[in-house]
């Protein structure tokens, strides 16, 4: 498409778009191998605070889900290329649109489910009755 | 293991004649047509022209073609049900249990899939690059490869007709019903494949748009001189991108139910039926927005270009417009209070919905102010929206009242709600089809539609439902219930007769909506558009001639403003002559390409394969399905050139009707 091409300005760039930034080729070989580096070390840590008295038992899960937290931000940033620069307004809102429309979705979806027994006799009470 | 399956003779339903006979009856036509076709020697035409075509204007307009026969398909269910109903008082009526099942589900798998759906994103297809300025969306084939695969669909749900059943389970197959066990037949699998292949279609032209609309737009038009429909198109392929999954992901977890005996939905082995109707709706709810944001965005264009003025509060439609759209993500479980969950989740989703028709009434609101003092010329177009803005504020307070949750645990499944859903779905979704369809028909063929035929149309149109759809209200309030093939009570009859009648006048609206195609295409010489301009329109669509040329611009406009056009034509008179011509050059167009028909000619294999279990035929399709991607990936010339003289001729020709309507204008001295 002709009109792609020429509307290719600095501002606003997707992201994997290399030419339009003044990006050499070292800096984003460089960039990948850090983001390479980061994110092993944070799946050889969340293999290894299993297995290790490190870490109290019963947060092991909490630990986790930060390793996995941090993991995902690793990815956006060094894979996925999300700034904080104003040329990336537009994949920030996709992506906090999508946050969004998944917390919504899941925590509503388990909300409801939850909920759903509300309206019923509590069972001790269900069996009482049924003597 | 049989080479095909289950597959067999028995498939057909020999022994229930109406299936049969309509079957018959479409097989006729569509080979006559066919013959027709070939030995007039149009087939090369039709294979260069259309079916490989990726312009977005051709295929917005068989968006639009497949939507019309699908809702010819859809609206025969419906007068099939509404005779059923006015007949079964105490009788069994004409239509056996199963049948009628099929064609409930039927009615509201076509209306809402294959008719609304194909309806909205034709609209969106051929208008929205246009007014945005550009030659042609984002991704040119994966667009015509979003509307074959919906066609697949389309075509799967019309193949059953004919070959086994539909399904029996209503247009959103709740299991435990759906499950293989108490459904064991094929009609479950071909509502599951039909959508699960033309969700791709969606869910790609949703991507399609999103990228059009946020990264291709002509210089100068920053998104707030976008008009509302481009904004619509936006909100509603956002919302497209964000739904479509959780839709195919909950038939998918069905199919596997259903195909290799998983437990998703099943009572047994620690499934839950209610998680279905939780994912389903969490897409659901944000489908009737999907539906109903473009067609908004289609009454905003109509309403400002027939009053003559700019849309009034037209920053409070954007903001309205986005409010909806994350909104909508928050009101699902309104589809299902009486499913269970306690006083808590249901007064929330009860008040999150009554907050969305804020946004609704926003925009009532301003469509009323933007009327106010303009000079209404009451074309065809602005009587369906005018119909559209008091018969949509019934169905919304309708609506409203449904939110409450009491109020909801009397009218669940009635025909009350039935009747709700129609009123806004009709009001809101086909009409603003038909103000759209008229409003742009002749920027794509060049000639206006017959005015006369198009209000009867509206009138028939507009009588019609309301006597269809109030008494189904009363009906409701009575305490009948929907889907009954039959019905004791006396007191419901007299409002199915009722009911009965108003169908009939709807099919009226239908004959004068065909005698109105009909009609124009033996007179378009004298309904032709010369200027390019035949509502004196306000955005950039009207800029170029009708039919646009395959390159829609000569040069991309250069948008200094709101309704760029409006300001052209301003300048324009105000200096009393045409901007200057623009130096041409030679465009690039993308070529056309087959890779979308022949993915989904082989889809089409896969998809009815599956649902007979004949393997061989799947594992093939699959293979050649995927053969056509990678055969495209390889190509080596994807555009042509369309040279410089050939845009210069084609500007010339418009710009010397734009001459002459200035010169007309000037003598006939009217205020700009």
């Amino acid at each position: 498409m002709t009109p792609a091409k020429e509307e290719i300005n600095a501002d606003d760039v997707a992201p994997g778009v290399m030419e339009a930034a003044d990006h050499s080729i070292r800096d984003g070989i460089q960039g990948y191998l850090i983001g390479l580096a980061l994110a092993i070390m944070l799946t050889v840590a969340s293999f290894y605070i299993v297995h290790t008295p490190l870490i109290w038992g019963p947060g092991i899960p909490v630990a986790l889900v930060v390793l996995a937290i941090a993991q995902i931000g690793v990815h956006l940033v060094f894979f996925l290329h999300i700034t904080t620069a104003p040329d990336n307004t537009n994949n920030v809102l996709a992506l906090a649109f999508g946050v969004l429309i998944v917390a919504l979705v899941i925590g509503g979806s388990l909300w409801i489910m939850s909920h759903l027994n509300q309206n019923m006799l509590p069972m001790d009470q269900m069996t009482r009755m049924q003597r | 293991m049989h080479l095909l399956g289950k597959l067999s003779w028995n498939a057909i339903p020999w022994d229930q004649p109406i299936p049969l006979v309509a079957g018959a009856v479409v097989f006729v036509a569509l080979f006559a047509v066919v013959a027709w076709t070939i030995l007039k020697g149009h087939l090369p035409y039709l294979w260069r022209e259309w079916i490989t075509s990726v312009d977005h204007k051709r295929i917005g307009v068989m968006y639009t073609l497949l939507a019309l026969v699908m809702l010819v398909r859809g609206f025969v269910d419906a007068i099939m049900m509404r005779s059923q109903q006015a007949i079964a008082f105490r009788a069994p009526g004409y239509l056996p249990p199963e049948h009628y099942n099929q064609i409930f589900s039927a009615h509201g798998t076509i209306m809402i899939f294959f008719a609304a759906m194909p309806l909205m994103i034709g609209l969106m297809n051929f208008v929205v690059p246009l007014q945005l300025g550009v030659r042609d969306v984002a991704f040119p084939t994966l667009n015509a490869t979003s509307f074959w695969l919906t066609a697949t669909g389309a075509l799967l749900v019309n193949i059953s007709l004919v070959v086994g059943e539909f399904d029996p389970a209503g247009w959103l197959p709740y299991p435990p019903l759906s499950e293989l066990r108490y459904s064991p037949g094929v009609g479950v699998d071909y509502y599951l494949w039909a959508l699960l292949i033309s969700g791709v279609g969606t869910l790609m032209t949703g991507i399609n748009f999103v990228t059009t609309i946020l990264k291709i737009r002509a210089p100068g038009m920053s998104y707030l001189r976008m008009t509302i429909f481009c904004w619509t198109a936006l909100a509603a392929n956002l919302m497209i991108v964000a739904a479509f999954p959780v839709l195919t992901a909950t038939l998918a977890m069905l199919t596997l139910d259903r195909y290799l005996g998983f437990h998703f939905f099943t009572n047994a082995a620690g499934g839950n039926m209610m998680m279905f109707i939780n994912l389903i709706w969490a897409w659901g709810h944000p489908e009737v927005y999907i539906l109903a944001l473009p067609s908004f965005g289609v009454f905003s264009e109509v309403i400002s270009t027939f009053s003559g003025k700019p849309l009034f509060g037209y920053r409070s439609m954007v903001a309205a417009t986005m409010f909806i759209c994350l909104v909508s993500f928050t009101v699902w479980l309104h589809h299902f209070f009486t499913m269970g969950a306690g006083a808590d989740v249901n007064g929330i989703f009860g008040i999150a919905t009554s907050i969305i028709a804020v946004g609704t009434g926003v925009k009532i609101y301003n469509w009323l102010f933007t009327m106010y003092g303009g000079r209404i010329r009451f074309a065809t177009p602005m009587l369906w929206a005018m119909g559209f803005l008091v018969t949509f504020t019934i169905g919304g307070m309708t609506g409203v009242l449904l939110a409450v949750p009491p109020a909801d645990f009397q009218l669940h499944n009635s025909l009350f709600l039935v009747a709700h859903f129609h009123n806004v779905l009709i009001s809101g979704v086909l009409f603003a089809g038909f103000a759209g369809i008229t409003y742009w028909f002749p920027k794509a063929f060049g000639f206006r539609l017959h005015e006369g035929w198009g209000k009867a149309a509206f009138w028939f149109s507009l009588i019609g439902f309301y006597v269809t759809f109030m008494p189904l209200y009363v009906a409701g309030l009575l305490g009948m219930t929907r889907r009954l093939q039959h019905y004791e009570v006396a007191a419901w009859h007299p409002w199915m007769l009722v009911a009965a009648f108003g169908i009939v006048i709807m099919t009226c609206a239908l004959a004068c909506q065909v005698t109105q195609i009909v009609v124009s295409i033996r007179r378009r010489d004298e309904l032709r558009d010369e200027t390019g301009d035949p509502w004196d329109g306000r955005s950039l669509e009207w800029a170029t001639a009708s039919p646009p040329p395959a390159f829609n611009f000569a040069v991309l406009p250069d948008v200094r403003g709101e309704e760029p056009y409006q300001a052209i034509k301003r300048r324009a008179i105000e200096t009393q002559q045409l901007s200057s011509e623009a130096q041409y050059e030679p465009i690039e167009l993308p070529r056309n390409s087959p890779t979308g028909f022949i993915a989904a000619f082989f889809s089409t294999i896969t998809g009815f394969a599956l649902i007979w279990h004949i393997w061989w035929m799947v594992g093939l399709g699959l293979a050649a399905a995927y053969a056509v991607f990678v055969w495209f990936a390889w190509r080596d010339v994807e555009e042509y050139e369309i040279p410089a003289d050939a845009v210069a001729r084609a500007d010339r020709d418009r710009r010397r009707a734009r001459a002459e309507w200035l010169d007309h204008h000037e003598r006939a001295g009217e205020p700009a």
